[in-house]
This record gives C-alpha cells, structure tokens and sequence, in this order.
C-alpha cells in the first residue's frame, strides 16, 4: 500500500511537468491554431539557460526569473514573429515542418555549445523525504506538485475570472467573432505565446533536477506532452492536465509492477487506444474545421 | 431647415472577383435612429455590401464615412471602437463561455487601458449592463449557462445582444430572422424596436422575411445582382415591378 502510494505522488509530481509542457500546447492550438514540435525543445532551452545563470553566480531563484523574461522574449514574442507569423497564413503543415526543423537546429546548437553531457541544475525544493503513516514522500514531489497545481489554479482563474483571460477564451473560441467585437486578437495570442514560454521555463525548473540538462531533453517530454494533449483532448486545457498526470501515474505503476522496459511505451499505448477509440480525447469535444 | 447630417455615408462602393460585380455602385446613407432594411434574392450582394462597409473585405472602390470620417478599409477592430457592430448570418456566440460572460466579453475592451484590463474586475464593470440585456432578451433563466449548450434560437438572441452591448450607435445585422423559430421572430422585431427607441441607435438589417423587414424598416432597398433596383418606404419597394420580378422571374 506504501509502495502504491508513494508511486502515485511521484507520478502525479512527474505527470504534473508533462502538464505543464502540454498544456502550452492546447493553448497555442486554441487560441493560434499552431502545433509545436519545437516544445520540448522549448523546455530544454531554458534549463540551459538556467544552468548558465547558475555558473555565473546567480541563486535558483534568480536564474529562474531571469530565464522566464528571456524565454518570454526569444521562445514567446521571437518564435511568433519570426516562425509563426509569416507561415500561419499557408496553413499548419509548414508551420509543423518548420517547428520540427527548429527542434533539430535547437539541440545541435545546444550540443555544439554546452556538449552533449547531461547537465545536472539544483533543485529549487530541499532534498529528503517526509514520512508520515510509513509512507515516504520526498520534497521534491510535494514541492513539484504544488509549485505546477499553483501554476495551473492561477493560469485557469486567469482565464476565467479576469478580463483578459475572457478576451483570450473568446479568441480561442471564435476569432473572427472576437475581432469584430472590438477584441485585439493579435495582442491575445502573444499573451498566449508569453504564457507557454513561462510554462516551459517552469516545466525546465521541475524537471531538469530529476532527469537532467541535456540537448535531448526534449525530446521525451515534447512528445510526451504532445500525447498528454492528444489524450486528454487537445482543445480542452483541462485535458492537457488528466493526460499529463495520467502518463505520469501509468508510467510509475507500469515501471514498477511490471518492468522499467516498458516505462517509456506506457504514453504511445494510451495515445494509440485514445487515437482509435475516441480521438476527440478523453475530455476533449469533438469539432468541425474548414479544410 | 437644414437636413439631419448622415451617420453613414455609403458612396459608390464596388466589389469585383474577377469578372464578377458582386457589389456594383451601391451608394446610401443612414441616418441617426434610421433603421434600413436591405433585401434581395441570394446572391444579389448584400453580404458583401455588409463585408466592404465593415472592413472584412476591402471594396474595389467607392468610399464609406462614418460620421463624417472616412472609414474605408478600416479594420473591424477599428469600426468597433468607432461605434459599429455587426451580427453575421451564421453563429458567433462564444460557446464555451457563459451567456452572461458572452455579454461581457462583447463590450469589455471598449473602455480603460490594455494593462488596466489586464488588472480590471472580471465583469469589466459591465456586469450591471449585462443584467439589463439578458432581461430585455428573456436570457435569465440561462444566463449562466455555457451558450452553446442552448437552442439556436436562444443563440441567436445572445448574438443580437452582444452586438447591442457595447451601446454602438450603427448595427448591421445580417438575416437576423434566419433559423429562428417563426414564433420568435415578431419578439425580435420587438427587441429590435425597443432598442432602437431606448439605444437610439441606427440599424441596417439584411434580412429574407418580408414580414419581418416590412414592418421594422422605414425605409428599404432592394439589391439585385450588386446594385440597387428600388428603395423607399417598404410597401413602395415591395409594390415595384422590378422588384416583383427579381424576385418572382417572369
């Protein structure tokens, strides 16, 4: 009972990071209609960045702050004007060939520039385990769970107790109506660029310490976030968080009551069994696109 | 006596794919508090009047003012916060949201601030004005209800407030009677007029029901194939051979 329950906080805490990453990209889904396969990618940079505010001196915390206001500018506002902007308008498949070749670019750079060693970044959360009823949870896992449940319960009373986030549901909704109702729609979706360059960074603070800084990274959790999307529904954010959460939880009891082995297969299985029985995602509504 | 200045100057305005004419030299005007009726045969190019006056398209030609202020080719976001809204032919409620945040989603970035709307309360302060449109559309009972959990009927209502909320002074409505229940129409008209006197709003109305149309509009005109056959007072357009043959074919 012990082992079940110290496997579901853990994996809650690592699904809670897949989360993150996924449900930046329902929110580039719904509100741009952008799909990015650069989005690990988008988690492994800032975990570089970090890492080289720390050689300079600089305490986590500081680091942190320091690589949100950068990602904000290079992976929010940058990647929008530079990437997205100028390919939207022929559709999402060169935007889709563009973020993948972004990703490749990305991890060579990375490699070419801090190696292709894993990196490993500080934790933010102290180090040891909090027993209580036998039962052993580190602080990692609590601080992991609440510092993403507290990004997550901020993020949806932004969007749904403030104005601005009303005017972005709206865009994500129906953008032409959101326009002729006097909504700045270019100005919400780069706040939704902004936010999901803030939730990679947050993603990089949560996992880096565990899985550590590498130019690969991203690789697994920009596909397992895409797969938490998918399973959860991608146009729902409430769906991002139960596919995130259960990749994280499978991938926990899989591992240990079956074997590591097939750990890393537990997310393609239920994206497969969600694909083919219901592709609108667990949460997700089934919708209509002009083609 | 001087003659009341328009509100809406439409001049000329033309609109060509190609070979196609689909507006052809339409030129009118609104006046304050006017409602106008535009009717015609599909195809005639009423839409695309309505897209070339509201920015969604830009005309080949020809102009559009507003108050006096030439507004051709000027966004939508422009046109709304100069004082024009619009209904389409099609849905443009926001589903996901409640009847009444649809309401206050409809006016809220008319007044402040960018980061002073970033900060405000979540009703925007709108919340009061909400209230009195979901009671004068009958709404209440579903106002916090998702509104696309609602009829279409009911839909369209709070398509037609939304585009009163933000108190425009000119509406173009595009067949706001289309897919509505025949029972609801003659509440609409009510709607329509009541708003019209309270609001003191002017109104272009496109719109397939006569009845409809005949009884809210003073004044109508009448498009065929991109260009005004007939305008006038409804029972004179209504009366016009032309028109009848427009419609009806030899």
């Amino acid at each position: 009972m012990g082992d079940l329950v110290q496997l579901l906080v853990s994996g809650t805490a690592t699904g809670a990071i897949y989360a993150l990453a996924a449900l930046g990209f329902t929110l580039l889904w719904q509100a741009a209609g952008v799909i990015n396969f650069a989005q690990g990618e988008f988690v492994m940079l800032p975990a570089f960045a970090m890492l080289a505010g720390l050689a300079f001196g600089l305490p986590v915390w500081l680091a942190f702050l320091i690589a949100c206001v950068l990602a904000a500018i290079v992976l929010g506002a940058g990647f929008k004007q530079v990437v997205v902007d100028p390919l939207i308008r022929h559709g999402v498949i060169p935007l889709v060939i563009a973020t993948l070749g972004l990703a490749i670019a990305v991890k060579s750079t990375v490699r070419a520039g801090f190696s292709a060693e894993a990196h490993p970044l500080p934790s933010p959360f102290p180090t040891g385990q909090l027993s209580i009823a036998g039962i052993n949870v580190s602080y990692a896992d609590i601080g992991t769970l609440a510092l993403a449940g507290a990004i997550v319960i901020g993020l949806q009373a932004f969007l749904n107790r403030t104005v601005t986030g009303r005017a972005m549901q709206a865009v994500a909704q129906n953008t032409e109506s959101a326009r002729v109702l006097g909504i700045d729609v270019r100005r919400m979706v780069l706040y939704v660029f902004l936010i999901n360059a803030v939730l990679a960074v947050v993603a990089a603070l949560l996992i880096a310490p565990t899985y550590l800084a590498k130019f690969d990274m991203g690789d697994s959790i920009g596909l397992k976030a895409f797969f938490a999307a998918i399973i959860g529904g991608f146009n729902q954010t409430r769906g991002a968080l139960l596919g995130g959460v259960l990749i994280g939880v499978l991938e926990n009891l899989v591992g240990f009551y079956i074997s590591p082995a097939y750990k890393e297969g537990v997310a393609l299985v239920l994206f497969l069994g969600v694909i083919l029985l219901r592709p609108e995602g667990l949460l997700g509504k089934a919708e209509e696109r002009k083609v | 006596m001087t003659a009341t200045p328009s509100l809406l100057d439409v001049k000329d305005i033309r609109k060509a794919y190609g070979a196609i004419r689909a507006v052809d030299g339409v030129s009118f005007s609104v006046r304050p508090g006017e409602i106008v009726g535009v009717i015609g045969p599909n195809g005639s190019g009423k839409t695309t009047l309505f897209n070339s006056i509201l920015g969604q398209i830009r005309p080949t030609s020809g102009s559009v003012e507003f108050s006096g202020e030439d507004i051709t080719g000027m966004s939508p976001l422009e046109l709304a916060r100069r004082g024009i809204g619009r209904t389409f032919q099609t849905l443009q409620v926001f589903g996901g949201l409640s009847v009444r945040d649809n309401l206050i989603a409809a006016a809220q970035e008319f007044s402040g601030t960018m980061p002073g709307r970033l900060f405000a309360k979540p009703d925007a302060g709108l919340g009061q004005r909400a209230d009195e449109m979901i009671e004068l559309f009958r709404l209440k009972h579903v106002a916090h209800l998702p509104a696309g959990s609602l009829s279409y009927g009911q839909q369209k209502l709070i398509d037609i407030a939304m585009a009163f909320m933000a108190a425009p002074r000119l509406v173009l409505l595009d067949e706001p009677c289309a897919g509505v229940n025949p029972g609801l129409v003659d509440q609409l008209r009510e709607l329509l007029v009541q708003l019209n006197r309270t609001q003191g709003g002017s109104f272009v109305v496109i719109e397939h029901n006569m009845g409809f149309i005949m009884r809210l509009c003073p004044h109508v005109i009448c498009m065929v194939e991109g260009k005004v056959l007939a305008e006038g007072k409804p029972a004179a357009v209504q009366s016009n051979p032309a028109v009848l043959e427009a419609y009806l074919g030899n």
